[in-house]
């Protein structure tokens, strides 16, 4: 309830904070520049099925990334970190393509895969999959070695030490970092919907969707009001799942003992 | 029942090598209890690891059962130093780790219930104290009815009234279910109350200095008996000699 309320807090200053701003800005310049909130809350209600459409497609495509990238990355990552003869070989190539930026790659990417939905979530998922198999490999290298040790003795299989150890041992970092990454992923995924979207109606995605109504600024707003709250509903989703799947971590933490 | 044979061990190779154990051998019989005791970091927990297939011995074999050991064994069971509990499991999960892994489907609500653990399953490690902690690295050994009890270091850093619990507990387990054992420690009264035969080892390379027998071990009455005291002075007198 206190968490519900925090959050209630956080939107009112956020708007309290930017109608200010739009005031300094119109008395400053003399005339409008940045809408304000109402007017942006307005124009969300006069397009509000055309939002919650992009907002729809925009979560849905996000989430397909986010999945995808976990699936490829985990066990790509852990493996790096976890067999040693892996990690020689693999972490420099890691570390030479995690700096490179998707964005740089956009044209290549377009005539590699047109512009259909699948290079939009290329983008996304190349941006989220570094982070991912970056944050999975750090973790895997530092398992305690008592750990590692007492499932060997049990005469644990490969799988088995992965599945009872290596998994459980990385998963808090692991979903740490893709919570962390979910800023550069919704980046990404506006840019994916902009600049590789420009064939697409305006329900087709936040990033189309404020592309469209650049020169109608209240609406152009809305929508980057709505890519906000997007990251947020991820940046929650991601904890809620790591308090559910790791909860060992939220145990004896104050006052341990008998 | 396990048979130790020359064994030698030495990390790395060249002229990085370092040797953690010189020709050790020595036997246990089967029902046996046997403490082996050296100076901190000389090689004893190789030692174990050896024993336990976890480490392949530099040279010399050891035999248990008279097979040579190649690798885990079933009836083999290893409680590490500090229980080596996994944090992210139960009390009840980590008890149950090894069954699990071995697809066997015991239960472990028995030995639970026998080390005072019941009404705890659900807890994680991190909830519970350090004595219970040890317990229930005892209860994951124990729930295999392993022939073989191999221990290292089970009492380390516990405060002095727990220590002597777990190794009354150690002791009333070993009658009960009559495993061989093999305790590693560097405590010379818990060698004493433990071993029927103490095997002494130097500092690192670790060789073998003498082999006591220690007959009148057996109960908790033996802690603090004048025989006990004795013999403690004895072992210490070993360890201390040149250096």
């Amino acid at each position: 309830m206190k968490q519900v309320f925090a959050y209630f807090l956080a939107v009112l200053m956020v708007f309290g904070a930017w109608a200010l701003v739009s005031f300094s800005l119109a008395r400053a310049k003399g005339r409008p520049i940045l809408p304000y909130p109402w007017q942006a809350a307005a124009a969300a209600g006069e397009n509000i099925w055309t939002l919650l459409s992009a907002f729809g497609v925009s979560a849905l495509r996000f989430l397909l990334a986010l999945v995808v990238a976990f699936f490829v990355g985990l066990p790509l990552g852990l493996a790096a970190g976890f067999e040693q003869k892996l990690e020689q070989f693999l972490s420099p190539l890691i570390y030479l393509l995690y700096p490179m930026p998707p964005v740089a790659l956009l044209l290549f990417l377009y005539l590699a895969f047109g512009l259909g939905e699948v290079v939009r979530l290329v983008v996304v998922v190349m941006a989220l999959f570094f982070q991912v198999v970056v944050a999975a490999q750090g973790a895997a290298k530092f398992i305690a070695p008592t750990h590692i040790l007492a499932v060997r003795s049990t005469g644990a299989s490969r799988w088995q030490l992965y599945w009872h150890v290596v998994v459980p041992a990385t998963l808090p970092s692991v979903l740490t970092a893709a919570r962390v990454s979910v800023g550069l992923g919704i980046t990404m995924l506006y840019i994916a919907e902009t600049k590789l979207g420009i064939l697409l109606p305006p329900s087709q995605g936040l990033g189309r969707f404020i592309e469209y109504y650049t020169f109608r600024a209240d609406i152009a707003l809305a929508g980057v009001v709505a890519l906000a709250l997007l990251g947020l509903l991820f940046y929650v989703l991601l904890e809620v799942l790591e308090r559910r799947l790791c909860r060992w971590k939220y145990v004896g933490v104050k006052g341990a003992g008998s | 029942m396990i048979e130790v044979q020359n064994v030698s061990i030495v990390y790395g190779s060249g002229q990085g090598a370092v040797p953690a154990l010189e020709d050790i051998s020595f036997s246990v019989g089967e029902g046996e209890m046997v403490a082996v005791v050296g100076p901190s970091g000389c090689g004893k927990t190789s030692l174990l690891l050896a024993i336990d297939g976890l480490l392949r011995p530099t040279s010399g074999r050891i035999l248990i059962g008279g097979e040579e050991v190649r690798g885990v064994r079933r009836d083999v069971a290893l409680i590490l130093q500090d229980a080596g509990l996994l944090p992210w499991k139960t009390v009840r999960g980590n008890a149950e780790l090894t069954l699990r892994i071995q697809k066997r489907r015991e239960s472990v609500d028995g030995i639970l219930s026998a080390l005072g653990l019941n009404g705890f399953e659900g807890r994680f490690p991190a909830e519970l104290s350090e004595g219970m902690r040890r317990r229930v690295g005892i209860a994951r050994a124990l729930a295999l009815r392993p022939k073989v009890l191999l221990m290292d270091e089970p009492m380390a850093n516990l405060d002095s009234l727990t220590r002597e619990r777990i190794q009354n507990l150690i002791l009333d387990l070993w009658w009960e279910m009559g495993f061989t054992g093999i305790l590693v420690t560097h405590d010379i009264e818990e060698a004493v109350f433990l071993g029927q035969r103490i095997v002494v080892l130097s500092p690192r390379p670790a060789r073998i200095r003498a082999i006591l027998e220690n007959p009148g071990m057996g109960e908790h009455a033996y802690r603090g008996s004048p025989e006990f005291l004795e013999r403690a002075q004895g072992l210490r007198r070993i360890l201390e000699a040149n250096g």
